[in-house]
């Protein structure tokens, strides 16, 4: 199906944003090494400013165990799309292997279907949870105050994003291959 | 519902979930939203929501991207072709003499990527080629490396000790210290039956070696430096502790990036990739703590645990039966599933009954993961052969027969670990006295 212009349209949006928020993923993940690098620097010039008897100055990054934890958050969610797609997430392909490729097909839409329920179900009430914070002016207790529905936005995006993949993949394997499963095969043929 | 109805009724949509090919995640969540839905008052999505926020915005948790980074960034280094070349001349008059690079390798890469696949990937694709134009025996050469590839998830900063930690409440510092002294006992133990097997079989072993000049040794072990000073650095600031588990990875990861910065194995493009690839084995692990922390609030619900944790003590089992029924169960498991998986099933289910027990914790947690490490190399489904697999082009079953004393050994080493449970616990306990 990708002749169609209009497909190789949509082909080219949906990457984009799968992108995206693997960017997302990884600058979390930059921020987190950042901020802890600031801490422990911190720290550190401190000890060493005591050596020569001269004033500390105290360097921290405040709250950092908690905007650390959000920040994971973002790593961890944002990537699912692009984790997906690269057949990051670990399944069994057992049972695909002994069975024929039509059998086997099936067994993939059918999983796929499964798994965009669940993606579904898991987003709705991620974002009823933000919501809640939202409407509650819910923060976290630290010395910086985080709303938490912006964090937890983050997470109800990552975990849309992921149904959004999944529809797609699903959408795929009914017309030809989905990406994760090119992915598996291409392990499969010894391309570790 | 009758509870032991619901048990079954559970495991086996798990296990029928696992082999249709859902993603272990997505089928940890299922099972726990069945669970809920049969057995538990509480809206299964609020519960949801709260949990997983709550068990993923952890600051413990955070050390888990940063030591999959440090690991992915030292993989794209020079460290890797440095391996053999480095440690061949340490090894040249044991024994065994080549084949315990392998072991030493697996050790070493062990220590800085805390994943086992990446472990054995890195050092067979080195060291395999070598040993075989060497004439070294190929079900040795294989065997070793299957079985000291196991090393990773021992051997800190150890990912998966890093995910029973996060799922169980354990301080990651301890489960860390636990595993050192573990980890050295399997390598000794394995260097031994290398160095036993050697001199029982004299005729299966190649002719000697060149010798060295001792400036090329030299030279060959200078490059490993700066990564054992990094592991040092790393493993000791926790030990000493300077440094929470979360600020050392980071640490590590400043690290690697100066080393293959300086070496100049790192360019924008291979750490673009380093960062995408950690990206990607960490959101995979969080994924499955996300389904597996649902998983065990539902399963509270079900009262299943509390259940099976008051059987077990009614019978009055000793702490020797507990141990070895769980370990036959765990070998079956890990016949077919993966090892973090596995971890954070155990976690679920199996926790309160070994606290019931009386079991430590935090021992526990090291016996776990040398179930876990068997569980690699048992077939049908062990990453470790796969991987070999896709290294040697041998087939599943042959490579597992080559693991087959390897497997022996770790079987030995859970129960020298069941005997003396102080090879786990004694540096923690002594590193952290109160």
């Amino acid at each position: 199906m990708g002749g169609r212009p209009a497909g190789v349209a949509v082909r080219r949006i949906l990457d984009t944003i799968y992108a995206a928020a693997m960017v997302g993923a990884c600058l979390s993940m930059v921020g987190i090494a950042a901020l802890v690098s600031v801490q422990v620097g911190g720290r550190i010039l401190d000890q060493v400013l005591v050596l020569f008897d001269s004033a500390q100055l105290g360097i921290a990054v405040p709250s950092l165990s908690e905007i650390g934890g959000f920040l994971l958050v973002g790593a961890a969610f944002l990537a699912l799309p692009e984790t997906l797609r690269a057949a990051g997430h670990v399944r069994v392909i057992f049972l695909l292997n002994i069975l024929g490729p039509g059998p086997g097909r099936l067994l993939t839409v059918l999983v796929l279907a499964v798994a965009l329920g669940l993606a579904g179900w898991a987003t709705w009430h991620a974002g009823a949870q933000a919501w809640d914070s939202w409407a509650f002016d819910s923060a976290s207790f630290g010395v910086v105050k985080v709303p938490l529905w912006i964090p937890q936005s983050v997470m109800t995006l990552g975990l849309g994003l992921f149904a959004l993949a999944l529809a797609d993949e699903l959408v795929q394997s009914l017309f030809g291959e989905p990406a994760f499963r090119r992915v598996e095969r291409g392990r499969a043929g010894g391309d570790y | 519902m009758d509870i032991t109805l619901l048990s079954l009724l559970l495991v086996a949509g798990l296990f029928g979930l696992l082999l249709l090919g859902l993603w272990a995640g997505f089928a940890l969540l299922a099972v726990g939203l069945l669970a809920m839905i049969f057995a538990a008052s509480a809206p299964p999505g609020m519960v949801f929501a709260t949990k997983i926020w709550g068990s993923l915005t952890s600051w413990d948790l955070t050390a888990l991207p940063m030591f999959v980074w440090m690991g992915e960034i030292l993989y794209r280094s020079k460290l890797s072709s440095n391996l053999f070349v480095g440690l061949a001349p340490l090894t040249r008059r044991l024994p065994g003499r080549l084949l315990h690079v392998n072991i030493l390798g697996c050790a070493l890469f062990a220590a800085v990527s805390g994943s086992s696949a990446a472990t054995t990937a890195t050092v067979g694709r080195m060291s395999l080629p070598e040993l075989k134009a060497r004439g070294y025996d190929l079900g040795m050469s294989i065997g070793t490396l299957a079985g000291a590839g196991t090393f990773g998830f021992l051997i800190p900063p150890s990912i998966i000790l890093i995910v029973y930690g996060a799922a169980t409440e354990q301080s990651i510092a301890r489960l860390f210290l636990a595993g050192i002294l573990p980890g050295l006992m399997l390598a000794v133990l394995f260097g031994g039956y290398v160095m036993l097997w050697s001199m029982l079989n004299r005729d299966r072993m190649p002719p000697p070696e060149p010798r060295v000049s001792l400036l090329e040794g030299l030279r060959a072990l200078l490059l490993l430096l700066p990564t054992v000073l990094l592991i040092v650095v790393v493993i000791g600031s926790i030990y000493g502790g300077l440094a929470s588990p979360t600020e050392a990875a980071v640490v590590g990861v400043v690290g690697a990036l100066l080393i293959s910065g300086l070496s100049g194995g790192l360019g924008w493009t291979s750490f673009v990739a380093s960062l995408r690839g950690a990206a990607i084995t960490s959101c995979m692990i969080t994924f499955i703590l996300m389904g597996a922390s649902f998983l065990t609030v539902a399963m509270g619900y079900t009262g299943i645990p509390r259940t099976l944790a008051a059987w077990i003590g009614e019978q009055g089992y000793s702490h020797f039966a507990l141990l070895t029924a769980l370990l036959l169960f765990f070998i079956v498991l890990g016949m077919f599933l993966d090892g973090i998986s596995m971890v954070v099933l155990t976690t679920s289910v199996i926790m309160p009954m070994v606290t019931v027990a009386g079991i430590d914790p935090i021992w526990f947690g090291v016996f776990l993961v040398l179930v876990v490490e068997m569980s690699q190399i048992t077939p049908p489904v062990g990453f470790n052969l796969f991987v070999l697999q896709s290294i040697t082009g041998r087939g599943i079953f042959e490579i597992a027969r080559m693991a087959l004393p390897f497997f022996l050994i770790l079987l030995l080493a859970t129960m020298l670990l069941s005997l003396f449970p102080e090879i786990a616990l004694w540096l923690p306990n002594t590193v952290f006295t109160r």
